[in-house]
């Protein structure tokens, strides 16, 4: 170990410490450089694409991108200066000369506003560099989760690396060259005859909103502010975090939670896009009791609990404490199966409950 | 008997580096790739379908319809344009343009299948060999080309004639790897592909890198336009290469070593394939080198049309069969090359110059140049130039000297009125800057580097906004679309040197040119991206009242097509 | 899971069994697939060529119900090519000598008759996990739903005992939990057996504890299962709470359980929809949902993280713990007052010993896998580091017995359930959530190409099915994911309710349904 303590480096001025295998990109911001960005994602391999994380390494020929580069001792680094910040004006100038908008709603994705904000902050909408727009949008692809909007495709190649990477799928990849290039799947298919698994993850790190959140997207109208409202999803037992976007009192789309514990970021088709049952017109909104007619109608709680409290007690009452069996949700909260236990010990003195495990 | 699908991947897995060769089979036999085949190589080989279905899109002469590979590819590169390219494809049925395809130094060539013709007009094509290169002026001494235009070269027993092989017997029975990197250190041998970097100094470190197995991989990917000298030493010369990359793998420790050659040299396969055949056959090559027990096992892999893969990192990607976008440097190949082994990627004529240098010494080899620099470059000249070919010079010669004395100057009643340098890379030089010598240290005096050594000179007839339009164009087509910087400064910049698109009033014009060249330049992450600006600079430079007229004159009316 | 799920990343051997985790875990899967491309090696066993299969090294295409006889023979392989942990066996098991020798008869030869796997892929996955490093495994229901769910457990744990592949990074064994909260659900004593915190009800100071904390004694003998309960129906048993689960579609053997809950005096559900169950009931509670409720779950790593409520619930739809206790206040039982779900958490953690160091404001951020024993302890991300809970790791002996019921004349197919990526259980929310009918609109029977031709049914026609217990007809899809002779639906349509068919034992210790294994009869329909 001791020749991973006591690193430093020299980083506009100032002597830091670094770990070995650490990117001139990580130490910097670790220690608050605020350092552009368009093709990081710090759960993928740095790819150095965008470039507009370029730094000053004393010695170096060029600026370096601080991704790419791994800080060595001794290194003088400077990341900021008149030369880099024209260099990424120049580079955000030409970004948005390739696309067909710059400005996307924020429910498009977790990125999608990462390359507004960075073209407000260094005042790049100059309508320079003007030409051709790169990517081609795909509108034929009739999937109802993603949307693929190529027009505003920067090829950061976020999303071709994020389903290798993160989510082992290998379903996009990076078609022909140059200014030509586009993402796409196998044989330029629709998402649903690719390996695509619909996970949304490649929809989350995009930073343009060229792949979008279609189901969120259909709320874009609701003129409120968007809320996030961290919770876990509702589905398997991984216990995937997410943040729940809200517009008022409806649930608009759902986020996975980068710094969610169990998922970092990543999310199943379920958990991405499978949320709307919560405003689903089936829900339940009222008690129901069976009438005499054997029909189930609806009611009042306080007529459908005095009914179940003694429905309940008149089968404890006449058969005895062990005549009544409850079974508690392995999808409900741990309050919820804790009260129904205690219902059975503290209520009736018996163990007779279970839960859905068995099946 | 056509193979199954099954049976060419299987085939292909008991081989290294198996994705392109098995991709070529399949092109080979079917005429295309189709979706079938595909499905089955990622199934086989155990790569992702869409990745796969990427790269074979990145390479321009993988066909994915059927009757694609025998489809006619012409030439159009900047020498060929001059030629009437442009209309022999227009008198072409069904064919289409590719870039540069490196017989600058012939009529246009005309790809078909696994043959290359040549000739200017559509009723006129022809098979021809590979030109030999023009006898140098008395008293001038060669190395790489000392024996090239003898007799009986191409075949090993011609080659043996004259010394052949005898490097390579020396290394492995007479000489330790120490004394034989010791010795390519001594003669100043550095990149001849155009990095300029010294080769001892690669060898050393691949065979100082700890892990293995080392490789050695051979550059033969010749992208650059106006570059053709490495075919003339792989078609008559071939066994120099080979002993070239042996005795690599024998000062490296490598005991494999590929070839990686250019689509558009479907003949040299063949040639290079004879000639390893041979070697093997004859002991010099394989499980035991000259009887010193020593392997050295070379492959030859094939391209598939992309500039880019003369890059060595994306060479080895696509080696790798992955996408050959250029790779992150540190960690360099020496280190972290091919499957993540400790690599030297040398260029043909470099590989070429090491047997003479063992034959003769090192003092032989640095006396050749002239001044202070060390040993020869090929030069390969094309253009508007009386005798176009490769001459291999010595490092510092005057380029006048070269242009004039060597090649017969400029075409009879016209001036030489700009030439390019590494090709397309160095951008141009003309006027006064016409005076440089044949050397890195001149040539980079002047904003340009002489790089592989493609010298393609154009006189007062040819329009040089047009010039650098299509070398634009060339450098927009080719970059790879890793980084934003190239992908997108190379196709605005096109965009801007054709007036399709771009400021009308000049000050902004050369405003915005000048922004994307500085960034391009400083901020891109390969080569292609640091010298496709030089043409832009340099033209701008060297041909303002051009540059002043373009933008004048320039029509937005074709819309943003370029 | 003994092994945390960032743990996924780390093994340099990975043994799947019986999991289907790119459709049933995808997350976790995407773990493995980390593992995967840094270089770790995979086995896979599993009746069918899920997709898992494409990325393994080695796939074991095990007969359904024969895992039991591929983990012996396994064990068998290892124990004879000296790759068994002796220092590890010897510090922290039982049982050790007993099991080596109790494996001589199951040599892989022996299993191949049983798993029709060849001997040679048995060996091969033998030595891969038994050479392993840090050999991980995984299970899922794959395991469990058998009538030798238990055994089959055990034969794991004999492996990874074996081997020392247990209290360490990157190894252990790993049960992938199904629901979200069904590892909850047990944590918090929702089980026959257990006071909150596994504390057994068998314990007379476990009785005395709670009687403490509650005021009232409780039996001191286990409760049935839900199994049980079900078959004594109108019997015993008179009345039924169900919270939150669609007995009739999820449980196996529908007509008797749609018979059972139908011969109670009263039933009471609480669901967010008119569930097939709910329809049976005489008093049905609408509860709050996903985005709608405070309160913790508990993944399948044991951590306790925070469910937040974001929207108001639907109409007047109220919180399970909510409506549980209304009931019980009018039921007249005491201690029900609680006025929040934090109110309910903090009571909870005061009387289970995993979560007695935690408390509402601890869990802010998910951080804690249990057992967290008291405040200011980290949490336990990986188990059994230094001991086992009851000691030492105890051997058992297991032997392979045949499923319930197996294929004959009259029933000559396999049949084995599941669940698909896009559907989940019986649909109540993924089937209510648009863009997924996209994804996946009907059910089909998953059948072999060749089969299909041996039977003479074009792929795309319709079927019927039948096993001892009734019939479903369904449409069939010719793929090579089954091998001949087995097929595969999910449970998740409706239209196609397969529990109508399965239900043809229980496991004898834990009443877990052998969902995975049913013999049918397929005729064209």
């Amino acid at each position: 170990m001791s020749d991973q303590t006591g690193l430093t480096l020299t980083l506009d001025g100032a002597s830091v410490s670094f770990t070995k295998g650490e990117s001139i990109f990580q130490v910097a911001e670790r220690h608050g450089k605020e350092i552009p960005t368009l093709c990081y994602d710090d759960r993928l391999d740095a790819f150095g694409a965008c470039r507009l994380c370029i730094v000053e390494v004393e010695g170096a020929r060029a600026p370096v991108a601080s991704c790419t580069t791994k800080a060595e001792p001794g290194m003088r680094v400077t990341t900021r200066s008149g030369a880099l910040e024209m260099h990424r004006r120049v580079l955000l100038e030409l970004v948005v000369s390739e696309n067909r908008e710059v400005d996307v709603d924020e429910l498009s994705g977790y990125a999608s506003q990462e390359l507004t904000t960075l073209v407000d902050r260094y005042d790049a909408r100059t309508g320079r560099f003007e030409g051709r727009i790169s990517g081609t949008s795909r509108p034929d692809d009739p999937n109802p989760f993603i949307l693929r909007d190529y027009a505003n495709c920067i090829s950061c190649y976020r999303c071709v690396r994020v389903c290798a990477e993160q989510e082992g799928d290998y379903a996009i990849s990076i078609m022909n060259r140059g200014f030509d290039t586009q993402i796409t799947t196998e044989f330029e298919g629709h998402l649903k005859e690719s390996a695509c698994t619909f996970c949304g993850q490649c929809v989350q790190t995009c930073p343009t909103g060229a792949l979008g959140d279609i189901k969120a997207l259909r709320h874009k109208a609701i003129e409120k502010p968007v809320e996030k409202t961290r919770s876990i999803c509702p589905y398997c037992g991984v216990g995937c975090a997410v943040d729940i976007m809200t517009k008022g009192d409806q649930i608009v789309g759902i986020q996975p939670a980068m710094d969610g514990p169990a998922n970092e970021g990543a999310l199943c088709v379920k958990g991405q896009f499978a949320f709307d049952f919560v405003h689903h017109p089936d829900r339940l909104k009222t008690p129901f009791v069976r009438n005499d007619h054997g029909q189930l109608v609806p009611t009042t709680w306080e007529v459908a609990l005095d009914k179940a409290a003694a429905g309940l007690l008149a089968a404890v009452n006449e058969h005895g404490r062990h005549s009544l069996y409850a079974v508690a949700s392995g999808r409900a909260p741990n309050e919820a199966g804790y009260v129904m236990q205690k219902f059975v010990r503290a209520g009736l003195g018996t163990s007779y409950i279970d839960n859905c495990s068995r099946a | 008997m056509t193979q199954t699908t099954d049976e060419l991947i299987a085939d292909a897995l008991l081989q290294p580096a198996p994705l392109l060769p098995l991709l070529h089979r399949l092109h080979e036999r079917d005429g295309y790739l189709s979706e079938e085949a595909l499905r089955a190589v990622s199934k086989g080989l155990r790569t992702p379908l869409a990745d796969l279905f990427g790269t074979v899109t990145f390479y321009h002469h993988f066909s994915r319809e059927a009757g694609g590979l025998d489809a006619l590819r012409v030439c159009t590169g900047p020498i060929c344009r001059l030629n009437g390219a442009e209309q022999l494809v227009d008198a072409l049925e069904g064919s289409t343009g590719m870039a540069c395809s490196g017989r600058c130094d012939e009529p246009i060539p005309v790809l078909r299948g696994g043959q290359t013709l040549v000739g200017l007009r559509a009723d006129a094509l022809e098979l021809r060999e590979t030109p030999l290169p023009p006898a140098p002026p008395q008293g001038i001494e060669e190395c790489v080309f000392a024996h090239i235009r003898d007799d009986d070269r191409k075949q090993l027993a011609g080659y043996r004639r004259t010394g052949g092989y005898q490097a390579l017997e020396q290394a492995v029975t007479s000489m330790t790897p120490e004394a034989l990197l010791d010795l390519i250190d001594a003669s100043g041998l550095t990149g001849r592909g155009g990095a300029g970097f010294p080769t001892g100094r690669k060898w050393r470190a691949v065979r100082d890198a700890s892990g293995g197995p080392k490789t050695v991989v051979c550059n033969a990917d010749e992208g650059e336009p106006g570059c053709f000298k490495d075919r003339a030493l792989m078609d008559h010369d071939p066994h120099g290469v080979l002993e070239g990359m042996a005795l690599a793998c024998i000062a490296t420790g490598a005991s494999r070593a590929f070839l990686y050659l250019r689509y558009e040299y479907p003949e040299t396969e063949h040639v290079l394939l004879r000639a390893i055949e041979d070697a093997e056959a004859a002991g010099i090559l394989g499980d035991d080198v000259f009887g010193s027990g020593q392997t050295v096992h070379l492959h030859l892999r094939r391209g598939a049309g992309a500039y880019i893969c003369g890059e060595e990192t994306s060479l080895l990607n696509s080696l790798e069969g992955k996408h050959p976008f250029p790779r992150n440097r540190p960690p360099y190949p020496v280190t972290h090359g091919f499957e993540g082994t400790p690599t030297a990627v040398n260029n043909v004529e470099t590989l070429s110059s090491v047997a003479p240098i063992v034959l003769h010494g090192a003092e032989w080899y640095r006396g050749l140049g002239l001044g202070d620099h060390a040993g020869t470059k090929v030069i390969s000249l094309s253009g508007d130039i009386e005798r176009p070919g490769n001459y291999e010079v010595p490092m510092g010669l005057p380029l006048r000297t070269l242009l004039f004395e060597w090649a017969g100057g400029g075409r009879k009643g016209h001036e030489i009125q700009a030439v390019t340098m590494a090709g397309l890379s160095g951008g141009f030089l003309a006027g006064d800057d016409l005076d440089v010598t044949l050397d890195e240290p001149s040539i980079r005096s002047k904003r340009s580097f002489l790089g592989a050594g493609g010298i393609m000179v154009f006189d007062e007839t040819r329009d040089m906004v047009d010039v650098a339009h299509s070398a634009m164009e060339f450098f927009a087509h080719e970059s790879c679309g890793k980084c934003f910087p190239c992908r997108i400064g190379t196709q605005r910049l096109t965009e801007r040197l054709a007036g399709s698109a771009g400021p009308t009033e000049p000050g902004a014009w050369l405003d915005e040119v000048a922004d994307i060249n500085r960034t391009m330049k400083e901020t891109s992450a390969c080569g292609l991206g640091h010298a496709a600006p030089l043409i832009a600079e340099s033209l701008v430079r060297y041909f303002p009242a051009a540059v002043q007229n373009h933008i004048a004159h320039s029509s937005r009316s074709t819309g943003l097509d370029t | 899971m003994s092994n945390p799920l960032r743990d996924m990343e780390k093994p340099d051997v990975i043994f799947c069994i019986g999991t289907n985790m790119t459709e049933c875990h995808p997350v976790a899967a995407t773990r493995l697939k980390k593992a995967i491309r840094n270089g770790a090696k995979m086995i896979v066993a599993d009746p069918r060529r899920i997709a898992l299969t494409e990325i393994a090294d080695v796939t074991l295409q095990i007969r359904v119900g024969s895992d039991s006889a591929l983990l012996l023979a396994m064990a068998h392989v290892i124990h004879r090519e000296g790759l068994v942990d002796e220092g590890f066996m010897r510090d922290r098991t039982t049982e050790a000598e007993a099991f080596l020798a109790h494996l001589a008869e199951f040599t892989p030869e022996w299993a191949t008759e049983i798993t029709g796997v060849d001997p040679d892929l048995i060996e091969e996955a033998a030595l891969l996990y038994g050479r392993a490093e840090r050999g991980a495994i995984y299970y899922t229901l794959g395991i469990t739903e058998h009538i030798c769910g238990v055994d089959n457990v055990q034969g794991l744990c004999n492996l990874a005992l074996m081997t020392g592949n247990i209290g360490r990074e990157g190894t252990g064994i790993n049960p992938m939990r199904g629901q979200n909260n069904i590892q909850g659900a047990g944590d918090v004593g929702a089980i026959p057996n257990n006071y909150p915190g596994f504390q057994s009800v068998i314990d007379p100071a476990n009785q005395a504890k709670f009687a403490k904390a509650w005021g009232r004694e409780v039996d001191l003998e286990k409760g049935i299962t839900k199994v049980r309960a079900l078959e004594q129906a109108g019997d015993q048993i008179r009345a039924m709470l169900i919270d939150g689960e669609n007995t009739v579609v999820t449980d196996p053997d529908r007509d008797h359980c749609e018979r059972a809950l139908k011969s109670l005096d009263f039933l009471v559900v609480c669901d967010l929809f008119m569930t097939e169950t709910a329809e049976l009931a005489d008093v049905v509670f609408p509860a709050s949902g996903f985005g709608e409720t405070d309160g913790t779950q508990t993944n399948t790593e044991r951590r306790v993280q925070r469910l937040r409520r974001a929207v108001p619930p639907a109409g007047e739809a109220k919180p399970d713990w909510w409506i549980v206790s209304q009931l019980a206040q009018r039921m007249g039982f005491q201690g029900f007052g609680y006025t929040s779900a934090k109110d309910v958490f903090n009571e909870l953690c005061s009387v289970s010993g995993t979560y007695a160091g935690l408390n509402w404001d601890r869990v802010e951020f998910g951080e804690y896998q249990w057992p967290v024993p008291e405040e200011g302890h980290p949490g336990t991300p990986r188990l059994h580091e230094k001991e086992f809970i009851n000691g030492r790791g105890i051997f058992k002996l297991i032997r392979y017995r045949d499923p319930a019921e197996t294929i004959d004349d009259d029933f000559p197919v396999w049949l084995t359930t599941g669940r698909r990526l896009a559907s989940y259980h019986s649909r109540t929310q993924t089937g209510r959530s648009e863009g997924i009918d996209y994804l996946l609109s009907e059910e089909s029977l998953e059948v072999n190409p060749g089969d299909l031709e041996a039977w003479k049914i074009e792929d795309g026609g319709w079927v019927k099915m039948s096993s001892r217990r009734g019939s479903v007809r369904v449409r069939v899809e010719a793929t090579n994911r089954s091998p001949r002779g087995t097929v595969f639906s999910s449970f998740s349509f409706n239209d196609v309710p397969v529990n109508v068919l399965t239900g043809s034992g229980y496991d004898p210790i834990t009443d877990t349904a052998e969902l995975k294994v049913c013999p049918v009869r397929i005729e064209r329909d």
